[in-house]
């Protein structure tokens, strides 16, 4: 199994404020799949989806990648760890205000030995004709497309994607979510994805749903259908 | 690949101009003065040190009443010691200023012409470059005393008078009122020859090996000539403040320049400590995402060490230009202002580049990386989450509601930019403190002069030279001599009062020993009104330079020799033109083996015109008293006017920088109230207010720091730089001129940043909002 999640436990605070976010979970995801974790706020999926890309730790219990246990990486082996296997995406895209569309790629092709062609990948993402253009000449989809660029031109292991749709009217969290499908099946990332959208399960190979904590619902989609036929 | 993180740096430098073109100024305006200074400071100091060979410099010099014969020359010969011959006449000019006249030297203490050429014929003379400089004097033009009258055929520095002094016991050198120059041989016979002074200079056949070993051979040497002529005055070099002072005075000044850059150095690094922990502030998000990815926190440190320690890197490099160039030629013109000092040639100087180039590099990379370090300490996801507060702040503090909202919302501002105006402090100190400096010796030379004229002790002391016939000879020929000079010397003149005075030393310590001089004045004297009886009184001068109170014990020694003298002070006497100690004349002439009626001079509010003048050694007078600050004056004058500039300057750039950085920090809130339908007017009020209150806050606080701290510094510097004292004075004026020039440069500030907070868009508080 590429990623194996067991026993995970979190809690935030201490006494009476003591918080369990994460109540021992247990997950394990295939390599090249594309999971969907589903659940309301304050359910602990971006907690867990934080955990699996080594910035937050877990309290108890065991995260294994590929064979390597995190909890067991300094902070150093940690930074080499995301810089090797992780791309992020998040709701707020985060790029460098100064640099332009082309050199936000080309600041996550640095972190790799062997990137993706950036021309190639600025097509496929379909803001070659921008690249030149900086952050805030672009549009909200625009922009998230340039941050899925900056993550996944160093062709990471795992995907991570924290509500990358949530600050998206519904076209473009369509084009979104049919760039990630295509990222997913042309280059063969595992693609760990965080929602409060019901409907992107359908896309998924794999839909986790959480609530308070614990994983309700953990099954393989077999009815998996493309990002286009998605409705919400 | 390299690093695309770079193509930031110069769209940061283009989009923050401001900010960095004058952090970048006021590195090349400070080092390029540093360094201009460095430069001709070494180049001169070397030149200086050149020409103790180059000029064949005396290794002293020593005075005595009359031609020394063949004999006693070749006696004084063998001590080990080449005698030259340097006679000089002083005459008094037209002009009031007294010039000393030599012939030409050949062998010893040669003379560097500047300018023009060496007189040829009679009639002419090179006088020294100072000298005509502070008496706008030039080649070509007459100098005249009396009758007689001196074309100027050139300018010149003479070796052994790089520095000014009329007499070695000055407390401080004369160059406006006087001057050296040399003449032909044959001119120098022509001039008034019952002036000639019998000066002789001397170099060891040996050369001392140090200068303890050259300390105990001139003293040795001066016992052994005493024993063969009679001495009127012995100066070995290293004693001589002609040519010693301006060595001493040129390291003193490299020590206090390089404290100046460090100091600057080191606040402008703390700026941009504070603009970097804003920027990580601003770009929390991306950092986060970054480090998410992968970034090492040592890839960040460097990304974000690099403007920083790129714009120190140019801004010393071009100061190093600047300080070759221009500057170095203002800091010389400053040395020239002050002394005599020879041509030199510019020098490269490795540790001038080491001390302004290197180390302030240095300096801003180690401030930089730890506050780096410091705040790059946080996790990815709290970079993230933009929680950059390390500790998480329990609540927010507590303020009573019947403080206004407005109030209140400022207090808010205040207490959050906390660590801002801690620097802002910092830097308003540092640069009041430049500012007191520069407006505090205009203040402290005329309350001195002022001082110096409320209680002189009398409008004229007279200083009577007893002739060397009544010291040597047979005792007969001794009593004859000194009957003869006391039927002379006496007056008629009614305000005139009889003291006699001795000279001591001060036993050499940290500081030079210094010249003391012994007042026995009449019992019921009216010029000395302190209840002396058999007691001995300090002036205040010489109480404060040595900080010595009623009670205390002094003791002194002769100038050349070991004798050692006690006294037990009673009282300080309001007297601060000089280090003098007050005793009743017995008690003077008692403790010094004179005999009882003897006395050395009067003093008196009128001229005595009815005494010989060739028994007249010198007369103290408000002209005399005020030598020091009148040289001070001329030597540091302009440079004070430089020093106020650099200070507003300073004080300008740390208020633009971080009010800058408050605007910024709170372009959010400042936004988000703009919506709401605040007026720019009333933001004012609130954000730009909060920092007029802390400026004015930080203005008030530190006057009486940096009351304390110049305490300190002028006493350090008047105790390593002058003999004699001056006593620190502020004038209140000065606290208004620095509370003024504070909060005028602060409304200037204030302008732009009410054009900022104008320019602030309202949708800035709708960005990055999670």
């Amino acid at each position: 199994m590429f990623l194996q999640i067991q026993g995970i436990k979190k809690s935030f605070g201490s006494g009476d404020s003591r918080v369990d976010v994460l109540k021992g979970l247990d997950l394990e995801i295939e390599k090249g799949e594309f999971c969907v974790l589903l659940g309301p706020s304050g359910s602990g999926k971006s907690t867990l989806l934080n955990i699996i890309g080594g910035i937050d730790s877990a309290d108890e219990g065991k995260l294994i990648i590929d064979g390597e246990c995190l909890a067991e990486m300094s902070e150093k082996k940690l930074s080499v760890y995301r810089r090797k296997h992780l791309g992020y995406i998040f709701q707020m895209y985060n790029l460098i205000p100064n640099l332009t569309v082309r050199e936000n790629v080309e600041v996550g092709a640095y972190l790799s030995d062997q990137p993706l062609d950036v021309d190639e990948l600025l097509h496929t993402l379909g803001i070659y004709e921008h690249q030149r253009k900086l952050p805030n000449q672009l549009s909200g989809g625009q922009q998230q497309r340039c941050a899925i660029g900056r993550a996944i031109v160093k062709n990471p292991d795992i995907l991570l994607c924290d509500e990358p749709t949530g600050a998206l009217d519904y076209n473009t969290s369509k084009e979104i979510l049919r760039l990630i499908e295509t990222v997913n099946q042309k280059y063969g990332n595992t693609i760990v994805m965080v929602t409060h959208n019901d409907a992107i399960k359908d896309m998924a190979d794999r839909v986790v749903k959480l609530r308070d904590g614990m994983i309700r619902k953990n099954y393989r989609n077999e009815h998996k259908v493309s990002a286009d036929e998605l409705d919400w | 690949m390299k690093n695309p993180l770079r193509k930031r740096l110069p769209r940061e430098i283009r989009s923050e101009f401001g900010k960095y073109i004058v952090i970048f100024l006021l590195m090349v305006a400070t080092i390029g003065f540093v360094s201009g200074f460095l430069v001709a400071d070494n180049s001169m100091l070397i030149a200086y040190q050149d020409g103790f060979e180059k000029y064949n410099i005396e290794d002293g010099n020593f005075r005595t009443a009359d031609r020394i014969y063949r004999s006693q020359r070749e006696d004084i010969e063998k001590l080990g010691i080449t005698l030259y011959e340097n006679y000089y006449i002083e005459a008094t000019l037209d002009n009031e200023s007294t010039m000393r006249f030599f012939k030409n030297r050949e062998e010893i203490n040669k003379v560097c012409l500047m300018k023009g050429e060496l007189p040829k014929a009679a009639g002419e003379i090179a006088i020294d470059r100072m000298y005509a400089d502070n008496n706008q004097l030039a080649v070509g033009d007459t100098i005249t005393s009396g009758e007689h009258s001196w074309k100027i055929t050139g300018l010149v520095a003479l070796s052994d008078y790089s520095c000014l002094f009329q007499n070695n016991s000055d407390s401080m050198f004369d160059a406006v009122k006087f001057g050296v120059g040399v003449v032909t041989p044959e001119e120098f016979d022509t001039l008034n020859q019952d002036k000639l002074q019998y000066n002789y200079s001397w170099k060891y056949e040996q050369e001392p090996a140090d200068e303890v070993e050259e300390k105990e051979i001139s003293e040795d040497l001066m016992e052994e000539i005493g024993k063969i002529v009679s001495l009127e005055s012995f100066v070995p070099r290293y004693t001589n403040q002609a040519i010693t002072f301006t060595g001493e005075d040129m390291g003193g000044d490299k020590a206090m320049m390089i404290m100046l850059l460090y100091i600057i150095m080191v606040i402008m690094a703390f700026v941009f400590g504070i603009t970097i922990s804003n920027t990580i502030r601003k770009e929390a998000a991306v950092i986060g995402t970054l480090r998410a990815s992968g970034y090492t926190r040592r890839e960040l440190i460097s990304h974000y060490m690099t403007l920083p320690v790129l714009v120190t890197l140019a801004g010393a490099l071009a100061g190093n230009v600047l300080g070759y160039t221009v500057l170095k030629n203002v800091c010389a013109a400053m040395y020239y202002g002050s002394y005599s000092l020879p041509t030199y040639e510019t020098v490269w100087n490795a540790e001038a580049f080491l001390l302004t180039t290197v180390i302030p590099v240095l300096i801003m990379l180690v401030v930089n990386f730890c506050v780096l370090r410091h705040k790059l300490r946080l996790s990815p996801l709290k970079f993230l989450r933009r929680d950059l507060s390390g500790k998480k702040q329990k609540r927010a503090m507590r303020l009573s509601p019947h403080i206004k909202i407005f109030s209140r919302f400022r207090l808010r501002v205040i207490f959050q930019n906390m660590s801002n105006y801690l620097v802002l402090f910092i830097g308003i100190l540092f640069a009041n403190l430049l500012l007191m400096f520069g407006l505090l010796l205009p203040s402290v030379l005329s309350h001195y002069q002022t001082e110096i004229q409320k209680n002189m002790l009398a409008n004229y002391q007279y200083m009577l030279q007893v002739p060397m016939g009544a010291m040597t000879g047979s005792k007969l020929e001794e009593l004859l001599n000194l009957l003869t000079f006391y039927a002379e010397v006496r007056t008629d003149n009614e305000t005139a009062e009889k003291f006699s005075a001795y000279a001591l030393n001060t036993l050499p310590g940290k500081y030079k020993s210094e010249e003391v001089l012994l007042y026995g004045v009449e019992k019921d004297s009216k010029y000395v009104t302190a209840d002396l009886g058999d007691g001995v009184y300090i002036s205040s001068a010489y109480a404060d330079k040595f900080r010595i109170r009623p009670g205390d014990t002094i003791t002194l020694k002769e100038k050349y020799e070991k004798d050692e003298y006690s006294f037990t002070v009673d009282g300080i006497y309001e007297y601060t033109a000089g280090l003098c100690i007050f005793m009743s004349r017995d008690k003077l002439n008692e403790a010094f083996d004179l005999e009882d009626d003897y006395y050395s001079g009067y003093f008196s509010d009128t001229p005595i015109t009815d005494i010989r003048k060739k028994y007249i050694g010198s007369v103290v007078d408000l002209d005399a008293l005020t030598k020091i600050s009148r040289q001070l004056d001329v030597s540091m004058g302009s440079m004070m006017g430089m020093v106020n500039g650099f200070a507003i300057m300073i004080y300008m750039v740390l208020i633009y920088l971080l009010s800058k950085i408050i605007i910024e920090k709170n372009a959010q809130s400042i936004s988000m109230v703009k919506i709401l339908g605040y007026t720019n007017w009333e933001i004012s009020r609130l954000y730009i207010l909060s920092t007029t209150i802390v400026v004015v806050i930080c203005l008030l606080v530190s006057l009486p720091v940096e009351r304390a701290v110049m305490e300190v510094l002028f006493r350090e510097m008047m105790l390593s730089s002058i003999s004699g004292w001056i006593t620190m004075w502020v004038d209140p004026m000065i606290y208004v001129q620095m509370f003024g020039a504070g909060l005028v440069t602060y409304a200037v500030v204030a302008l732009l940043e009410f054009r900022k907070i104008k320019k602030v868009p309202m949708d800035e508080a709708l960005k990055n909002v999670e």
